[in-house]
């Protein structure tokens, strides 16, 4: 029984990394530029069609390597131009339902113009290793698992050490904390959105892989992913990278805990159950703070 | 003739025009598509009271539709109680649970009520699917009665055809018109608007926005409900899909379309992405592709860029700028 | 002279920040009592604590003999005080007519339900059709002499004028006691004339203030006391000569804020 326990629990992590990375980005777009993003999980999707597409071309994990690197362009330079055309607009008559629904749009835009190229059916990632199992002592998984996870985790330190190790990362996280100050430092904030904003999506798109190699890919996919993240980023607080790291995996544990010895049914609404209870108890999430007026 | 007169003028043409409709135009199909959007509207409407009038965002609010669908639907098929009273029926459990909805929605605003707003419905909608002994899951209930025949004397009304649902739909929209229009113009609106434009402010005013919150979130739920139940009886099907967060999309966005914050907006969204729907399947069959919803996310992004008022601000800006060059030529015609 | 107002042992803490500290002090019916200290010395907190925006650490609030220390911003409203904002918090949506007919809703007596059972099952007419609403409320707007705006959406009316509708707003509560908070900044000397006149007017309509000012001319002008605060403590209180010839007054601006001398 217990080693069950662990191996969900190691299971859980593993997804909860995944939706870390997710979630960091919509949080650093929201802690820069106060957007709350809905089309976020669709920038995912994007990056696990990107996968599907280079993956046709060179299979196995060199192909999978390289889908990463690209998914991570591409929609690193979707989430440019969406930030340009339809986010920067706003950003000067803004109110939240005004960024909400037109994300929304962006939503319902996206994973149909998906639909529309792609087609419904969904797709599966071709696992690199052909289903290899490690074994870890008490549990075990998949090597494809263990990449996914150590993926998540390279790129969540390499994140962090652009935030504070680069003049563009300080950049961005004085903008966060100060919008006004940063400016006032000569720091050129249209520069800093696009770049948040293309990070943020760059990181849903290296998400997307991986949710997708965990998973399948298929256009509608984008949902989940954009609720999970919104759920993580209110555990951890918006606007705090840190909180969304650990919100991830306290998510991907409890989904798969909840799931296994409670309801296998209620899975994906366990998020919203915490949710709710943790916004009934501190209206601004777990870690959050009061945002300034 | 002056404004009151040309007002009331204006609104028993309408009127008239509406009542004559089906036997003028009498295709099944046609008269089927204004049912829908009529439904559509009361939906709409009571949206639009919520997030348009006191700026609650309320991204569940599918959930409203398809408990007051489920509610009116059970009723029928379990205890076989009438179908016109399963429809208030339906709109007061909505009631309820919006009644509940208030609470959470008293200290959150923003992205924060949204995904609360969102768990809700996705909540429901998993009790929906797994509750099967109740609901019978995802298949849904299906056969549901229709809405039973009204005896008045020796006049025995059926509601079978489209053409019948046309006239219960048309009053139950007017009724829904008359009271959205009343709670919003009068102090109770003023004071719901005051809440959404600054809400300490309103505080400041005496305004106990904690009850306010609720009250419209009350009401707005019952609507929703209402309009749900309306849809069981008619289409004599419910799933848990009703209470799914693309039906709220749905909603939302003919509210933005429409116009945020007026009564004509919800009208009008409901009707032009009713029959654009329709237009659009017509064409998607025609060229094999899925561009409906690919179009109404376009429809939405541009609405709130470039058309932030929707359909109603722009025929407002439109009666504004005819009104004002008429008064400019009067000018000028005088010596 | 009837106390209306009383203050006592009052402070506010926010996590390790004392903003108020100690503060005690009354306000007597038809008195004019000017606020005053450098910026950060808690004076807006020690409004926003009054008129119940915030609720106090320490201390009690007494107005008209009755405790409001716990009480709730609306139900603090709805006993007799208004308030206006340093930075104006007008219904930019609504008109301004509309602004002050929201203010004007009798809440004593009717909640949401009871007006929202009225607007359905009342009689007909809008609000902006009621004929002795819109005529008190434009004697409002008279009275701030904003009467020529009131078709105007409050977000497209400049600035200064804003404020006057907040005060327009205030007074359509009918309030006992009026807290100002700042209603002066960002007006030009031929407005602060008029923005005398106008405190002095309300004052004269049986309406005791309580107002925080920087601007000197006009605090100095209408007060018949005043209270100095500095880091969240009251350290001087009296008649404007005493307190501006007060040494700790002084050191008080001199030390941190500029504005002492006019």
């Amino acid at each position: 029984m217990e080693s069950l326990f662990l191996q969900q629990t190691l299971n859980g992590l593993i997804v909860g990394s995944v939706y870390s990375l997710i979630a960091i980005g919509l949080t650093m777009v929201f802690g820069v530029m106060k957007i709350s993003n809905f089309a976020h999980g669709d920038y995912a999707m994007v990056g696990a069609y990107v996968a599907v597409f280079v993956l046709a071309w060179i299979p196995g994990w060199l192909g999978w390597v390289g889908s990463v690197i690209a998914a991570a362009a591409a929609v690193g330079l979707l989430g440019i131009i969406t930030e340009r055309i339809v986010f920067r607009p706003l950003m000067t008559r803004w109110t939240d339902i005004d960024t909400i629904m037109v994300s929304i749009g962006l939503f319902i835009l996206l994973e149909n113009l998906a639909q529309l190229f792609f087609g419904a059916t969904p797709r599966m990632l071709e696992d690199p290793f052909s289903g290899r199992v490690v074994d870890l002592g008490v549990v075990s998984t998949s090597m494809l698992r263990i990449l996914c996870f150590g993926f998540s985790a390279v790129t969540i330190v390499l994140l962090q050490i652009f935030l504070n190790r680069t003049r563009v990362g300080v950049a961005i996280q004085a903008t966060s904390q100060n919008r006004f100050a940063a400016q006032l430092m000569g720091i050129n904030i249209n520069f800093v959105y696009t770049i948040t904003f293309a990070v943020g999506a760059a990181l849903a798109g290296i998400g997307g892989v991986l949710y997708g190699t965990l998973f399948a890919v298929y256009p509608l996919m984008g949902a989940m992913p954009t609720l999970k993240a919104f759920v993580v980023t209110i555990l951890g607080g918006m606007g705090n990278i840190r909180g969304a790291i650990f919100g991830g995996f306290i998510l991907g544990v409890a989904e798969v805990l909840g799931g296994n010895y409670i309801a296998m049914e209620f899975k994906n609404a366990i998020g919203f159950f915490i949710i709710i209870l943790v916004l009934l108890v501190k209206p601004t999430g777990l870690f959050g703070q009061k945002e300034g007026t | 003739m002056n404004k009151y007169t040309r007002k009331w003028l204006f609104r028993v043409l309408v009127l008239a025009v509406l009542a004559l409709l089906p036997q003028v135009i009498q295709a099944r199909y046609f008269l089927h598509l204004v049912v829908m959007a009529g439904i559509f509207t009361i939906l709409t409407l009571s949206w639009n009271l919520l997030a348009g009038y006191t700026g609650l965002l309320n991204l569940g609010h599918a959930a409203f539709y398809g408990i007051g669908a489920y509610t009116s639907s059970l009723l029928a098929m379990l205890l076989g109680i009438s179908p016109w009273i399963g429809l208030f029926a339906g709109g007061l459990t909505a009631a309820f649970f919006g009644f509940l909805l208030g609470f959470p929605a008293l200290r959150l605003s923003g992205p924060y009520l949204a995904i609360t707003t969102i768990g809700f419905a996705e909540i429901l909608r998993m009790v929906a699917i797994n509750w099967v002994d109740l609901t019978r899951g995802s298949l849904g209930l299906s056969g549901i009665p229709l809405l039973t025949p009204i005896r008045l004397g020796a006049l025995n009304i059926k509601f079978y055809f489209e053409r019948d649902y046309y006239y219960v739909v048309l009053a139950a929209v007017l009724v829904t018109l008359f009271c959205v229009r009343r709670l919003t113009q009068s102090e109770f609106g003023v004071s719901l608007q005051a809440l959404r434009d600054d809400e300490l402010g309103a505080q400041s005013v005496g305004i106990n926005t904690a009850r306010y919150k609720i009250a419209v979130f009350t009401i707005s739920a019952f609507f929703a409900g209402f309009a749900g139940a309306l849809f069981a009886h008619y289409i004599r099907l419910v799933s848990p899909e009703m209470m799914a967060l693309h039906t709220t999309f749905d909603t939302l966005t003919m509210a933005m379309i429409g116009g945020l914050g007026t009564m004509a907006g919800p009208i009008l969204g409901a009707v032009v992405i009713t029959f654009l729907s329709e237009w659009l399947r017509y064409v998607e069959d025609l060229f094999k592709v899925d561009i409906r919803l690919v179009i109404y996310g376009l429809m939405l992004i541009l609405t709130i860029l470039f058309m932030r008022e929707g359909i109603a601000g722009l025929l407002r800006e439109l009666a504004n700028k005819l009104e004002s060059s008429r008064l400019g030529r009067k000018k000028e015609s005088e010596p | 002279m009837t106390e209306i107002l009383r203050v006592e042992g009052l402070a506010k803490m926010f996590g390790g920040l004392c903003a108020v500290s100690d503060v005690s002090f009354n306000l007597n019916h038809k008195e004019i009592v000017g606020l005053i200290g450098p910026n950060g010395a808690g004076k807006t907190t020690l409004i926003n604590l009054i008129s119940g925006a915030i609720q106090p650490t320490r201390g009690r609030i007494l107005f008209n003999g009755r405790d409001i220390s716990k009480a709730k911003a609306h139900e603090v409203n709805n006993l007799g005080i208004a308030r206006t904002f340093q930075v104006v918090r007008i219904f930019g949506k609504l008109t301004v007519l509309e602004n002050v007919l929201a203010g004007l809703v009798d809440r004593r007596s009717k909640g949401p339900w009871h007006l929202a059972k009225d607007a359905i099952f009342g009689p007909a007419g809008a609000l902006v059709e009621d004929r002795e609403a819109c005529r008190r409320a434009e004697e409002l707007l008279e009275f701030v002499g904003i009467s020529r705006y009131r078709k105007e959406l409050a977000e497209n009316l400049p600035y200064a004028l804003t404020k006057r509708l907040e005060i327009a707003r205030a007074m359509a509560t009918a309030p006992k006691l009026l807290l100002l908070d700042e209603p002066s900044s960002g007006l030009n000397p031929a407005e602060l004339m008029g923005q005398i006149a106008l405190i002095n007017e309300i004052n004269r309509r049986d309406v005791s203030i309580l107002i925080i000012e920087h601007v000197m001319k006009v605090i100095m002008d209408i007060s018949h006391r005043l209270i100095v605060l500095d880091y969240g403590e009251k350290i001087a209180e009296g008649v404007p000569k005493e307190v501006c010839s007060n040494p700790k007054v002084i050191d008080a601006y001199l030390g941190g804020g500029a504005n002492a001398a006019h």
